[in-house]
């Protein structure tokens, strides 16, 4: 019956319920329980997405979205609950509109980030990416989870680099948020200049931060305007070793601090070399060369002297690496800086980089401030001899966001996915591991799978006003059940 | 009208009686503001039941809970420079006046943060930060402005926001007193962590804090916020003087700080002044940017002294008048930089840049007096602009968009305002043959920017009355030609729904945001408490009729009980 | 003006609240940037300029009436002038001259402070506000060797006012003042026991026909006396003899000098010496009545007028009173003469000085907030590493003393002219 109607909806070429497929998405890379799906529905556009929406209501259907493609680690997009209906959105492939002059781009959640790239670089614009980002991710998808970007002065607020959305909302509602809230066809918007650029309100919501962090709950998106950058048209880049974090922090908010404009994160030395490489092998052996840290930084020449701007900012950041007592180098062991500015510029070659040490890995990713990121990093260290989670297979990764104001904090832990010990022992690991960071002040702002319940745990009020928000949004609680805390 | 006893003694027992009052001769001075008498038809608005003076977020939350209990509309406000912090729907309503809660708690100068109770100003915490080498920026009511009221409350706009940014974006935590009396703490500062985060976890709440205009009091008191700062490359201290014998207000630096520069280049047409002012803000070099807005003249001692100055100058030989069109062709350019270096490239972009666009820097503005100046009034403030006619209004629906959609507004809203400004019921800014357009970036103009522009004129006068609110109607009719350019709040989002009926009217237009609004008042709201005069109503009343968009339906205490 | 007369005012404050602070551009140190100690101490708007433009407001629209909270606010105020000067650097606005005259209204209706009647009554009886008797009014002088200038002539008068002719502990300050004159050979006399009150702080109370009756009986006198040139040691007397006898028409026709002028004179001419170091870190109070409103007044006779379309100017142009011209520099130019002297400013300084709290009849009718007042003011001078605070008015010194003994502060509090002197 359900698939009946849904290929009304779609046709019925886009809805699949034969069992392979159900069993594709009916569990992830992560921990979450295996839940099979009733089906899987492919919508082409906002009318069927719509139509979906009204249809689930009706029929009391939860609806699971998804915009990347395989593989998934965070369990966001396994049912939580029986009898679920895939909407994957991965035929929304639009690049509908970029903008040069504005520097925006009106995309579908289907493009990712290595179609969006290409596509902007003929505009001489490129996207504001993620860490590496597996080829199939979603850039709506990406953006949506305020999955941090990498150019932090850029980073202004937590939704960056989202601007405007049209979403149907759970109760099948369409809605523009922002600029791009009517009247008109966003088509008649653009005669009029109105570019769908400014994300605020409409009037007195913020409807894009109700969507953003809500891992499908809210609302569908069919597409959304993200600002870009320029493409740079001469770019230099560094590597600043150290064996202690701190003063790489230290040169972290120098940076924010004075908005020079390119990328900046630190990382360890296996999670650069799992960037760098792809054989478990030559991991190991550049993980051994390097330092124990390393942070990464680009100069982006662009605008009517982007020479003179690149040669300002490195200049700069030197005089204040110096003041840290840090020493930036072009290559560190034959890894030339500009060499992996190049490769941070599209999404991860396959395997996706967090798979090649070890096959299998877990994220535990949190928000803190920069200042305080030694004392995670010392918890983590007493936790894995603790659980005996060896403390040489964790990466680590920060980010400055929200121009410096905190970070992003990532741990991933890289395990064997063939061995029960090993899965196990991270499982355990990364439980405890969440508890006591939440413990120490660590914000699970973006909860996926366990952390949920850590997080929630510390946030009563929170809980109740999403619950009357969701209420709202979706009052049959058809979007995403079982996420978050819904 | 007053309280009924019991409530009365309620909210005394909170606050203490040295707080509270419910004297007629008191409560009259919480409900004259500018602005009155256009919206309201009188100087005075709803007079209050009562005033209280809360000192803490317990002693709010309390009140709240008593407003509950009695029905009693509550609206708090900081400093009360807007007629939206004051109005109250009907006479059973409280305000509170949180003067007493007034300090700076917290400065994190490595993270670039500031958490702030209400009655801390702007300008306070300005002075504050740059101790710290940090600044926060400014919005276009003046050094008065509450904090929390610029970030979390209100609508607020102004030149530093292509390097500070606004509208709610540098919110960092919250405390939320909800018209139910539960206190809201969101993100990091619900579990007593520091206020570095206010989204999450999952979605955030901050969606439903402010948006675009503010509530204005609609759902609840902010009792804390924490804000985020930005670098300031200027001395911890500084001064402004004058002569002895000179007046107050010709008091200025004597140049610009240390640590900035000034730049004020000339262009040779409209089209020239705005491409030119997109490209400095999208090259990503600008602290501060004002088109058209040039602070470089001596402000006059006052109106008698300004007359004079118009008129020496209308008498002016006809090459000076030319240069005074000139202004309209500028554009204020403050750039910052840590090192001499990144001053130094900052400089050579706007050379380069205004090179491009064929401007040119005139000595009457790009001198160091001058200069020092403009420097103060943008990235400061010069006060309030009501010393001309005692009042003024936001006329433009002052959306934010593209730089080309702003300018389309501005001409054509020009237009309309011109036969005003001709018949005398406004006065004219600039001259009316060659229209000014000056929109203000948001970060770096990477989502745009706000359109504004004002008509000055006298709600005393009511010739200039009358034209101010046909003017108005003629703007914000939602059949007109100005439908199509963005936010339907009237006068700079300072709009009062049970006068203007600006969400009833405007809200279908517009994807039925109203429709959610008025969900969410209802959700926060349950017994609709907090007054929401400058917010929505849970439900719309039967009003208004067709095409009658200023409604003489509200004001009177005797309404809605 | 009559109070209704200020009705474009009532209706023209925009509530900018400036004037519940210093102007903002002065601001240098947050913990001292209010200008208003009503408002301060007080905190309902009412209390502030703006809220007596609301409050007369709703007065002209009989939707209040003078009651005894009405008073109340009216009256807990220095009439210092502080909120005045602040919203002039916004707005062409008369918040103290409105003030005044809702005293006055107050006073024509008998709407009374008994407080103040009492003052009032003794000054009626005795010519001086000290609730003293007329016969005393001489005795701070007895025994120095001055002219009387009811028996003889001199071209100078020295009036030194209620305060300084009652209040003992002063009077070697009012007797120091006039030695330092007497030892630069100015041809100087008092007129002792027939020296009356200058009616100032009587209007500033709102009792205008005390004032009137003063000043013409001190024109008299001193054309009796053939006084050329008048110098007073309190500052209230100089705004009284220079503004207050001009703005109601009543001008003296001789000099006016406050001693600090005068001694700025004697010193710059070589008549006084400095001989002695005076090792004191000292920051000067300026009083409200020789700085802001010791500025000359400004007639204006005219009307409101409409200039490019609804701008709001005055046909003649008015020119406003906005402090400018006050008496700031000859103290300090003292100070700074001064061998030994380090001298600091405070932040709140000139025109936007905060007041010592004696003021508008307030040391008389709510001396808790006249000592609060006070207090803030010896906070501020301790804040910025001051020993002593220096004022030039007999009212500045002895609320400030009150406050010393009131708080234990620990800082001296002095006359200009005890300075002089122990540089001499």
């Amino acid at each position: 019956m359900a698939e009946l109607e849904l290929e009304k909806i779609v046709g019925s070429e886009y809805v699949f319920d034969h069992p392979t497929f159900l069993d594709e998405y009916a569990e992830d890379l992560s921990f979450n329980p295996r839940i099979k799906p009733k089906g899987i529905v492919r919508p082409a556009n906002t009318d069927e997405v719509q139509r979906i929406i009204q249809w689930a209501n009706k029929t009391q259907t939860p609806l699971i979205p998804i915009s990347s493609g395989p593989p998934h680690f965070r369990g966001d997009t396994v049912p939580g609950i029986d009898g679920a209906i895939i909407v994957d959105l991965s035929r929304m492939k639009r690049i509908i509109r970029i903008d040069p002059k504005n520097k925006i781009a009106m995309i579908e959640p289907g493009v990712t980030y290595g179609e969006l790239q290409s596509e902007l670089a003929k505009h001489r614009l490129c996207a504001y990416m993620p860490l590496l980002p597996r080829r199939s991710k979603s850039v709506i998808g990406s953006t949506l989870e305020r999955e941090p970007i990498i150019r932090p002065s850029h980073h202004w607020d937590s939704t960056d680099p989202f601007l405007c959305a049209e979403v149907i909302f759970g109760t099948g509602d369409k809605f523009r948020t922002g600029e791009a809230s009517g009247p008109d066809t966003v088509e008649e918007q653009w005669e009029m200049g109105r570019f769908q650029m400014n994300p605020f309100g409409h009037s007195h919501i913020d409807f894009q931060r109700l969507i953003s962090g809500a891992q499908g709950t809210i609302g569908m998106v069919t597409w959304a305007t993200l600002k870009c950058s320029y493409l740079s048209e001469i770019s230099r880049a560094l590597l600043v070793p150290s064996e202690n974090i701190e003063p790489l922090l230290e040169l972290g908010y120098l940076f924010t601090r004075f908005r020079l404009s390119g990328a900046l994160f630190i990382l360890n030395g296996l999670n650069l070399a799992c960037l760098l490489t792809h054989e478990p092998d030559e991991i190991n052996k550049l993980r051994n060369l390097f330092p124990s840290w390393i942070l990464f930084t680009s100069f982006e020449g662009y605008g009517i002297l982007p020479k003179e701007k690149v040669e300002f900012e490195e200049t700069d950041f030197r005089m204040m690496a110096q003041s840290c007592h840090l020493h930036p180098q072009d290559q560190i062991f034959g890894v030339k800086a500009d060499d992996l500015l190049k490769l941070l510029s599209r999404p991860s070659t396959e395997p996706y980089w967090k798979m090649r040490f070890k096959g299998g890995f877990q994220d535990l990713f949190f928000l803190t401030t920069l200042d305080k990121t030694p004392r995670f990093i010392h918890t983590i260290s007493n936790l894995s001899s603790l659980y005996g989670f060896p403390s040489e297979e964790i990466g680590v990764y920060i980010q400055p966001i929200v121009q410096g104001t905190s970070c992003h904090c990532e741990f991933n832990l890289y395990f064997n996915p063939n061995q029960i010990n090993e899965i196990e022992g991270t499982k355990k690991f990364i439980l405890e591991a969440s508890k006591e960071i939440a413990n120490h002040g660590g914000f699970f702002s973006r909860p996926y799978g366990g952390w949920k319940e850590v997080a929630y745990s510390k946030a009563r009020g929170t809980l109740a006003m999403q619950k009357k928000i969701k209420q709202i949004f979706d009052p049959n609680g058809i979007l995403n059940p079982g996420k978050l805390c819904f | 009208m007053k309280l009924p006893k019991e409530a009365y003694q309620a909210l005394e027992d909170i606050v203490g009686p040295e707080y509270i009052t419910q004297e007629p001769e008191i409560l009259d001075t919480y409900n004259q503001v500018w602005g009155n008498k256009f919206f309201f038809d009188e100087k005075h608005s709803v007079r209050p039941s009562a005033v209280l003076l809360p000192a803490t977020t317990e002693e709010i939350q309390a009140i709240v809970r008593v407003c509950n209990q009695y029905q009693i509309l509550f609206k708090a406000f900081s400093s009360g420079f807007e007629y939206l912090s004051l109005s109250l729907l009907h006479g059973k309503g409280i305000l509170l006046d949180l003067r007493r809660m007034n300090r700076i708690l917290e400065i994190d100068a490595k993270n670039m943060r500031a958490v702030v109770e209400p009655y801390v100003s702007v300008y306070r915490l300005q002075l504050e930060a740059a101790k710290f080498g940090l600044y926060t920026g400014r919005i276009g009511v003046g050094y008065s402005a509450g904090v929390i009221a610029a970030e979390c409350c209100h609508h607020g706009c102004q030149h530093t926001m292509v390097f500070t940014s606004g509208y709610g974006r540098n919110v960092l935590g919250v405390e939320w007193v909800l018209p139910t009396g539960e206190v809201l703490r969101m993100g990091t500062g619900e579990n007593g962590e520091d206020l570095f985060s206010a989204d999450g976890p999952g979605f955030s709440l901050r969606g439903i804090l402010r948006g675009r205009t503010g509530a204005n009091g609609g759902h609840g008191i902010i009792t804390k916020a924490s804000v985020k700062l930005y670098p300031w490359y200027g001395p911890p201290e500084w001064e402004q003087t004058k002569q002895p014998g000179e007046v107050l207000s010709l008091g200025q630096l004597d140049d610009v700080l240390n640590g900035y520069k000034v730049f004020i280049p000339t262009f040779r047409n409209l089209d020239d002044t705005l491409e030119a002012a997109a490209e400095f803000c999208r090259a990503e070099i600008l602290y501060a940017l004002g088109i058209g807005i040039i602070g470089a003249e001596v402000i006059p001692e006052g109106n008698d002294e300004h007359w004079a100055m118009i008129q020496k100058m209308q008498n002016a030989d006809p090459d000076q008048r030319e240069g005074l069109d000139l202004f309209k062709n500028s554009v204020v350019l403050v750039i910052g930089g840590q090192s001499q270096r990144e001053i130094e490239y900052k400089e050579k972009v706007i050379m380069a840049i205004t090179e491009k666009w064929g401007g040119s820097f005139l000595p009457q503005y790009n001198n160091q007096r001058s200069l020092a100046r403009a420097f103060a009034d943008i990235i400061w403030s010069t006060g309030v602009n009501l010393r001309a006619t005692g009042d003024f209004l936001p006329s433009s629906s002052s959306p934010d968009g593209s730089p080309d959609m702003l300018k389309r507004l501005a001409l054509l809203e020009g237009k309309v305002k011109e036969k005003y400004e001709k018949s005398g019921a406004f006065m004219p800014v600039g001259s009316i043959e060659k229209r000014m357009v000056s929109w203000r970036p948001e970060e770096h103009l990477s989502i745009g920017a706000q359109g504004i522009s004002t008509a000055i004129y006298d709600p005393f006068d009511p010739f200039s009355l009358k034209a101010a609110r046909e003017f108005i109607n003629e703007l914000f009719d939602p059949r007109s030609q100005f439908k199509r350019f963005g936010i339907p709040s009237r006068g700079g989002c300072l709009q009062i729904e049970p006068v203007t009926h600006v969400h009833q009217n405007w809200g279908h237009l517009y994807d039925h945001y109203d429709v959610w609004l008025r969900k969410i008042k209802k959700m926060l709201d349950p017994n609709t408490v907090a007054d929401w005069t400058a917010y929505i109503p849970p439900d719309y009343p039967d009003y208004p009729k067709e095409g009658d968009y200023v409604l003489p339906s509200y004001g009177k205490e005797e309404n809605n009980f | 003006m009559a109070w209704q007369d200020y009705v474009h005012d009532m209706q023209r404050c925009t509530r900018c609240s400036y004037c519940k602070w210093i102007p903002y551009r002065y601001v240098r140190n947050t913990n001292f940037m209010e200008g208003c100690p009503s408002i301060s101490r007080y905190h309902w708007h009412a209390f502030s300029a703006s809220g007596k433009f609301n409050m007369a407001y709703s007065l002209l629209l009989e939707r209040i009436e003078i009651t005894d909270t009405f008073l109340d606010i009216l009256y807990k105020c220095h009439m210092d002038g502080s909120c005045d000067i602040s919203c002039k650097v916004q707005q062409d606005l008369e918040p103290l001259q409105l003030m005044q005259e809702l005293r006055m209204k107050c006073v024509e209706e008998g709407q009374l402070i008994p407080a103040h009647m009492s003052v009032i009554e003794g000054l009626q009886k005795e010519d001086n506000m000290m609730q003293s008797l007329k016969a005393d009014r001489g005795n701070w002088a007895k025994g120095l060797d001055v002219k009387n200038l009811t028996k003889e002539k001199a071209d100078v008068i020295y009036h030194v006012g209620c305060r300084y002719s009652f209040d003992k502990e002063l009077w070697p300050v009012a007797r120091a003042g006039l030695n330092l004159l007497q030892k630069a050979n100015v041809d100087i006399g008092i007129l002792g026991a027939e020296e009356v009150c200058c009616g100032g702080r009587a209007y500033e109370l709102g009792y205008v026909g005390e004032l009137m009756k003063y000043a013409e009986h001190q024109r008299e006198a001193f054309q009796t006396a053939g006084v050329k040139t008048l110098v007073t040691p309190c500052s209230d007397c100089y705004a009284s003899f220079k503004v207050l006898y001009d703005k109601i028409g009543k001008k003296l026709g001789i000099e006016i000098f406050h001693i600090t002028q005068y001694l700025e004179l004697l010193i710059k001419t070589g008549k006084i010496k400095f001989n002695k170091k005076v090792p004191l870190k000292v920051t000067y109070h300026d009083p409200c009545h020789l700085g802001r409103l010791g500025e000359p007044w400004i007639h204006w006779q005219g009307k409101e007028k409409k200039g490019l379309g609804p701008m709001i100017i005055h046909d003649p142009p008015k020119k406003y009173r906005r402090g400018a011209n006050g008496v700031y520099e000859p103290p300090r130019e003292i100070l700074r003469r001064i061998p030994g002297i380090d001298f600091v400013e405070m932040y709140r300084i000139k025109e936007y000085a905060w007041c010592c709290g004696a003021g508008g009849g307030v040391i008389d009718a709510y001396p808790d907030f006249a000592i609060w007042t006070a207090s803030e003011r010896l906070k501020e001078a301790r804040s910025i590493g001051a020993e002593a605070i220096v004022s030039a008015c007999p009212w500045c010194k002895r609320n400030f003393l009150n406050a010393i003994k009131e708080t234990g502060d620990k800082i001296e509090a002095y006359d200009l002219i005890e300075i002089v002197q122990s540089s001499i």
